[in-house]
């Protein structure tokens, strides 16, 4: 199976780390987790640990370790906690990584400190009511005004807006511009005219919240722009090719949880006075998971490798992304199959995982855009 | 306060009855497929307390093993969690040795460290359970010991331990320079931070065979072990499933507390 040899005694130890941290700390709680309240004990532990700045270099309070420990780290609390995994990876993969490339120092100081130690929590504002996957049509527009930056308009599904105390929102300086208009805004979340909605209902991840965030004559203060003015939608698409990465790592996890589960259950469970994992129905099943997620690992582990070195990354990303979120959704209906009637209730923990995997296909870019981002390398 | 810490790993115990395999011709263990083996439980308790200690005395905490190249992993997540230094005690010569043995191993390598004030180890191990080796060790370093830790503090240049018993707890102060071993009542063992383990990546764990501590290798090893192992299998194991049948919650509570005193289980 999946040869430990590729990877660094660093990254292993991390791995290793997290592995024991989400078994101790995450697994006791993941059902209720799931069913709808923040894990606020488990973000303060993943703060001590040095987790909620996983790849931010320790002068900024982060923990300062490469592309690869960051992806297995986020597979390990997959694996274990979908909730805590969308934390985890908004906080890193969209919050940290684009403050500590593209803001300026006193920037990395002021906001990027606070929000590696985890003593904040960021949320990731760009898709709006109407605007999802077209990211240049922004209708939230930012007005240069007495020296502040001053911006109206909502967004929507903004993950982690519930709890957050800054939110890294995307606005538009001039929608002629189309994409080249677009700003990104560190913001303080307590400020005037933010106002976050009640938490959505939703179908699974039920521990991280999703908010739609009013803003309506929110004042920014000048030096609150990440980047230069114009750059946002650059700022946005890098920071998203990245996510994908942590994304594919998070649908590797959930895998890895939905085949755990089919293969106890399946040595367990007896039917006609044999054990269901006899029959060769169930072998298919558990064989096609398991070679799955061996090649979910490699997709996204070349990736973050690629990252790593600084090489372009995007489409190894996409397509890490789309083949281990879409490989999750299957792991996640045969794992309830396996587990038959069982396996639909929340008794098991299947069910779970089969309702996260499906946020996985739609979340940082839906797997329909990720295959015209791949294709378009092809094409190109 | 220099303390020096002792530590075994052992193959991991936490697996499903059915994945633990013994092969009875050779009266060995097999390790499971996959399952990377662990620090012994009881070690990371006298870890944890070592660095609790360093945090508010200070001073510098040294790691020691006997095994193979594959324990560099458990020193290397001791390393994480806050500990200094790591040597791993790795000769030919040392396989096969029983507790007294690894105490002589043991032995050898803290004389050649020399000074220290503390030597922490865990009650027992978490896969032959004797509980001789870290007491033979005081014995060849001829240093007083307390076992069985639950608490400890340190006053001055005296530490006041409390011990586990099985009906109580015992008092008592000893002066250091000493040997403690830790019970799994005395601290919760901390995580290795991310911080610690990049730290711990870059550590050099230097490897000392029999030679460099100046162990007479006829006293360890195989041919040293006192205790010979003429037996090892599995237990069978079954399950039996019976209903205690009352009117009551009270009565049935009775019945149960009544049954389960026959069977000598509680």
């Amino acid at each position: 199976m999946f040869s430990e040899d590729i990877l660094t005694e660093e990254q292993r130890m991390v791995r290793d780390m997290v592995r024991g941290f989400s078994r101790k700390e995450l697994a006791p709680r993941a059902a209720e987790t799931d069913l709808g309240s923040f894990p606020e004990d488990a973000a303060k532990k993943m703060a001590e640990l040095g987790l909620m700045g996983i790849a931010v270099p320790a002068e900024y309070g982060g923990g300062g370790v490469d592309p690869v420990s960051a992806a297995l780290a986020m597979e390990e609390i997959s694996a274990v906690c979908p909730s805590t995994s969308v934390i985890f990876a908004v906080q890193n993969s969209l919050v940290c990584d684009p403050i500590f490339a593209f803001g300026s120092e006193i920037q990395k100081k002021e906001f990027l400190r606070p929000l590696a130690s985890g003593e904040k929590l960021g949320c990731f504002g760009l898709t709006e009511p109407s605007v999802g996957s077209d990211a240049a049509s922004l209708q939230t527009t930012a007005i240069r005004s007495e020296g502040h930056w001053r911006l109206e308009g909502a967004k929507r599904f903004i993950s982690n807006s519930g709890e957050a105390d800054l939110c890294l929102l995307f606005a538009t300086t001039d929608k002629s511009l189309r994409h080249k208009g677009v700003s990104a805004f560190i913001v303080d979340m307590n400020s005037p005219g933010i106002e976050v909605a009640k938490p959505e209902r939703k179908l699974g991840l039920g521990g991280s919240s999703v908010c739609e965030i009013r803003i309506e004559g929110a004042e920014v203060p000048p030096e609150c722009l990440l980047g230069s003015e114009g750059q946002g939608f650059e700022i946005a698409m890098k920071t998203l090719d990245a996510g994908r990465i942590g994304v594919a790592a998070q649908a590797t996890g959930f895998i890895r949880a939905c085949l755990a589960a089919s293969v106890a259950y399946a040595r367990e469970r007896e039917t006609f006075g044999r054990p269901i994992s006899d029959y060769q129905a169930i072998q298919w099943k558990v064989a096609d998971m398991a070679t799955e997620i061996e090649a979910a690992r490699l997709l996204y582990l070349k990736a973050a490798r690629l990252k790593q070195k600084g090489l372009s990354f995007s489409g190894e990303a996409a397509m890490a992304k789309v083949f281990a979120s879409d490989a999750a959704q299957r792991a996640g209906s045969e794992a309830v199959q396996v587990h038959g009637g069982n396996g639909y209730m929340r008794d098991y923990p299947v069910e779970k995982f089969y309702r996260a995997a499906k946020a996985a296909q739609i979340y940082e870019g839906t797997n329909e855009i990720l295959r015209e981002v791949i294709a378009k390398h092809l094409m190109e | 306060m220099d303390i020096i810490v002792c530590i075994k790993q052992v193959l991991d115990h936490d697996i499903p009855p059915r994945d633990f395999k013994v092969d009875e011709e050779k009266r060995a263990v097999v390790p499971p497929a996959n399952v990377p083996p662990i620090i012994s439980n009881f070690d990371e308790y006298a870890i944890e307390e070592a660095i609790t200690l360093k945090e508010a005395n200070g001073g510098k905490i040294t790691l020691l093993t006997v095994g193979d190249e594959s324990s560099r992993d458990s020193l290397k997540k001791c390393l994480a969690m806050g500990c200094d230094e790591a040597i791993l005690l790795n000769d030919s010569a040392f396989e096969g040795s029983d507790s007294f043995g690894i105490a002589r191993i043991l032995a050898g390598a803290i004389k050649k460290i020399g000074s220290f004030d503390i030597i922490l180890c865990g009650r027992l191990s978490s896969d032959w359970s004797f509980g001789t080796t870290a007491l033979a060790l005081a014995e060849a370093l001829d240093l007083p010991s307390v076992s069985q830790l639950q608490k400890l503090e340190a006053n001055g240049d005296t530490l006041r331990c409390e011990r586990v018993l099985e009906d109580g707890e015992e008092i008592v102060e000893v002066s250091m320079p000493c040997l403690l071993t830790a019970s799994n009542e005395i601290n919760t063992p901390r995580l290795p931070s991310v911080k610690g383990i990049l730290m711990a990546s870059r550590k050099q764990i230097p490897v000392w065979g029999a030679g460099d501590i100046g162990v007479d290798t006829s006293q360890v090893g195989a041919g040293a072990a006192t205790l010979e192992l003429t037996k090892l299998y599995k237990p069978d194991y079954s399950t039996l499933c019976e209903f205690i049948e009352a009117d009551s919650l009270e009565e049935a509570a009775e019945k149960l507390a009544t049954r389960l005193r026959e069977d000598k289980i509680i």
